[in-house]
């Protein structure tokens, strides 16, 4: 694979407080997500805020340096709200961003938070009109009697203004904290989980949703299984995947029954005795499900592994790719100070033939699929020049052999974790959210791979 | 691999240990239980709650109190027999108030324990205790070999405080109390109950109710109150008013009996460790901070008449809990 290590990468990366080490809790990135084509990039952050990137064009004098990604609109998507009813505090952060294909000039995106979700426009100004008959160049009411021919107002060039416009407010629909959501290849729906339903919206509707999934039991003592994520099917607008706290995922086809509590399929790995642990079902906990492009395959990411799952196979994942297996032993400190409890997501490449995902200490993970090659690389400004090359990082285990500039597992920072990554749908461009910072990597060797 | 900021405490076994006749298998166990227990109650002082945790935490406990009884021959190196440190999460399990999802109902069909196994079991408790040494002398026995009962019961006492504590009592959160209201009016029924007694720590389900008052009150009976029974304490508590008051609410009727000392702690906030050597002393502030939510119910569904069911319940309260008279019930309070 090693197209990072050739590559330089372009880094492009917001931090408000450069040089401190402390981190302003509400500008820690939550999620981050392309658009359709690649040419948005939009990130969510814990304040509520929504900041899009826009990839420039491809300048001519430089036929290998990409466009890079800018600034293109920030605008408040979720503001923290009380709910007085229930005493409770509603988070502004933003779970998930989910772009909308594109249909008109326009483009819309899909924000939510713990309870509600928005659909938001993003359109472009960049004319306004000009020669009013009523009003002057300031707006001001003229002087009807100054008045003595007519003109017709013109539309003339003005500096590009970008319009951010709050569309659909769906609200009111979720008991507990929305954790994923899905448009469906139908472009007309989209679906929004949360810990124990899923709900099913029309784009055009918000006064009312149809529960899809419920979980909830009847006695909530009773429960001991939470849905952590889902998504529907890039093709198949009747089906859906939901993951569990418990390992499993659900594969449902909304054709079956109005309620897909009844899943057509069910893809869990056994458990290896041999491997059995206290913390055997906390760490099976699926943290993102994402299907491939092709629909073809799923990829699941627990604590420790990521998951290559067949839809034509439910006994046990295709290929199984062990992220951190150094942390293992280290369990129960992870379990003591939460860690344990962590979500990294996971994304594919455009061709479905790498994965990649997050870890500790600002480290990302890829695994090529058909080279069976993985390579460990890290987010951060020391080790990251803009141009530079990313240096592939190893960590070394505990006492075992250790070459320079190796890890060693004690010295891993566990407060910088990449907990979300994106991957561009076409190129080979990347997005990772470093607590606060947004990195964006390319290769330039794009068109020679896969 | 500490984070920032933190002491380092001792290291568990870093090794993970399947054996289970390996001690290091045991101490493992314990080291989780005890952790477990700890984040089970602390789940709510979260900046962000999360069902997920909660429920991956319940899971483990559950687990590691399963495993417990799995291996009976190493537990009989600690001085209570393996039910103990069973029943002691089911008493501290019941007793947390926290979620009600994490109430472990798996475990309540595990062997119950008496009153006098526990006893038994929490030898050096039997010294009657003022309340504000309990916490010290807890600390003390988490020393001796009976440490996750101890740790267990620290673990109440912990929640205990943290109802009352006026700090926690600002911001409660619970994904799971924040229930329908959306949904059904039954299901609108239960979300107003648990939100009323979440001055007692926290949303009730159904019937697991009178069982975890019971398992409460018989806890903290035997614990510092062994020289008390209830029935003393409340001797000079005029009843009579109070009575009627609680048929009105359903805790007697249907149930047939009268009112007992039990019934009372059902309707008592959970004790503090305030420094006055009668537990029941409570200060007019604390009564107020943990009862005020009753006042708030609405009215709930009709659909809900009293079930007649053995031991009350708050969730069968619903229309007549307007009927409940806060002022009233304080002056009952206050005059003990």
């Amino acid at each position: 694979m090693g197209e990072d290590t050739d590559a330089p990468p372009t880094l492009n990366h917001r931090g408000f407080l450069p040089d401190h080490n402390y981190v302003t809790e509400a500008d820690i990135i939550s999620t981050v997500e392309f658009n359709h084509t690649g040419e948005l990039l939009a990130t969510g952050d814990k304040g509520g805020r929504v900041v899009i990137f826009q990839r420039e064009p491809e300048s001519k004098c430089e036929p290998f340096s990409q466009g890079e990604y800018n600034v293109y609109s920030t605008f408040q998507s979720h503001e923290p709200e009380f709910d007085y009813l229930k005493s409770l505090e509603i988070e502004e952060k933003i779970n998930k961003i989910r772009w909308l294909p594109q249909q008109n000039a326009a483009h819309f995106l899909l924000s939510t938070n713990d309870k509600t979700i928005k659909l938001w426009k993003v359109s472009e100004r960049d004319k306004r009109p000009e020669g009013y008959n009523l009003k002057d160049e300031e707006g001001r009411i003229k002087d009807l009697s100054t008045i003595t021919s007519l003109q017709v107002p013109v539309l003339m060039p003005m500096d590009l203004m970008v319009e951010v416009s709050p569309r659909r407010v769906f609200a009111n629909a979720h008991t507990y904290h929305v954790n994923s959501i899905s448009v469906n290849s139908d472009y007309q729906t989209y679906m929004s989980a949360d810990d124990l339903r899923i709900n099913l919206w029309h784009l055009d509707i918000t006064d009312r949703s149809f529960n899809i999934v419920d979980i909830k039991p009847a006695n909530m003592e009773d429960l001991t299984e939470v849905i952590t994520a889902a998504e529907f099917h890039p093709h198949h607008c009747n089906l859906f995947v939901y993951s569990s706290s418990k390992g499993t995922l659900r594969l449902c086809d909304m054709r079956e029954a109005a309620l897909c509590d009844k899943h057509s399929k069910l893809f869990e790995e056994p458990e290896d005795p041999s491997a059995r642990s206290f913390f055997s079902e906390i760490i099976s906990s699926v943290s993102d499900v994402k299907f491939s492009h092709s629909g073809r395959y799923l990829l699941t990411r627990d604590y420790l592994t990521a998951k290559v799952w067949d839809l034509n196979m439910e006994s046990k994942p295709l290929e199984t790719y062990q992220v951190h297996d150094y942390l293992r032993s280290k369990l129960c400190s992870l379990y003591e100070n939460d860690c344990i409890f962590d979500k990294f997501e996971c994304a594919w490449n455009g061709s479905d033939s790498v994965i990649m995902t997050g870890a500790y200490n600002n480290f990302f993970r890829m695994f090529d699929r058909n080279t069976k090659r993985d390579v460990t690389l890290e987010a951060s400004r020391e080790s990251s020049k803009p141009r530079a090359v990313l240096k592939p990082r190893r960590v070394c285990a505990a006492g075992g052999k250790r070459r320079k500039d190796d890890i060693s597992v004690d010295s891993l920072d566990f407060t910088k974790k990449i907990l979300h990554t994106a991957w561009h749908p076409t190129e080979n461009i990347i997005a990772i959210a470093a607590t606060n910072n947004l990195y964006i990597f390319q290769d330039k060797l794009n068109s020679e791979l896969h | 691999m500490i984070m920032k900021g933190q002491k380092r405490k001792p290291p568990p076994e870093e090794v993970e240990v399947s054996d289970r006749s390996s001690p290091m298998w045991e101490s493992q166990r314990q080291f989780v239980f005890s952790v477990s227990l700890n984040k089970y109650h602390h789940g709510q002082e979260l900046p962000e709650p999360s069902l997920r945790r909660s429920v991956l935490i319940a899971n483990t406990l559950r687990q590691v109190s399963l495993e417990a009884f799995a291996a009976p021959s190493v537990d009989m190196e600690m001085s209570p027999p393996p039910c103990s440190s069973s029943s002691a999460l089911h008493e501290s399990v019941v007793t947390a108030k926290q979620h009600p999802a994490e109430t472990f109902s798996a475990l309540v069909s595990c062997p119950t324990v008496t009153l006098n196994d526990l006893s038994y079991c929490v030898p050096a408790s039997n010294a009657p205790l003022s309340l504000k040494d309990e916490d010290e002398d807890w600390g003390s026995m988490s020393m001796d070999s009976d440490f996750s009962l101890s740790a267990a019961i620290s673990s109440i006492l912990t929640a205990l405080d943290s109802t009352i504590d006026s700090s926690s009592q600002a911001a409660p959160r619970t994904p799971l109390r924040s229930l329908e209201n959306l949904s059904a009016p039954s299901d609108g029924g239960v979300a107003w109950v648990k939100q009323g007694l979440r001055g007692y720590g926290g949303g009730w389900e159904q019937q697991e109710e009178g069982r975890a008052w019971e398992s409460s009150t018989e806890l903290m009976r035997c614990s510092y109150l062994s020289e008390l029974t209830v029935e003393d304490l409340f001797q000079d508590i005029d009843t009579s008013l109070l009575e009627r008051d609680m048929e009105v609410l359903g805790l007697i009727g249907s149930g047939g009996g009268c009112l007992t000392g039990d019934d009372l702690l059902r309707y008592l906030p959970p004790f503090s460790s305030s420094p006055p050597s009668h537990p029941f002393s409570l200060s007019l502030n604390q009564n107020l901070k943990c009862l005020p939510s009753l006042s708030s119910f609405g009215p709930l569904s009709s659909s809900s008449s009293l079930p007649s069911l053995s031991s009350p319940h708050f969730s069968s309260q619903n229309h007549v809990r307007e009927g409940l008279d806060l002022e009233h019930l304080m002056e009952i309070l206050v005059e003990s």
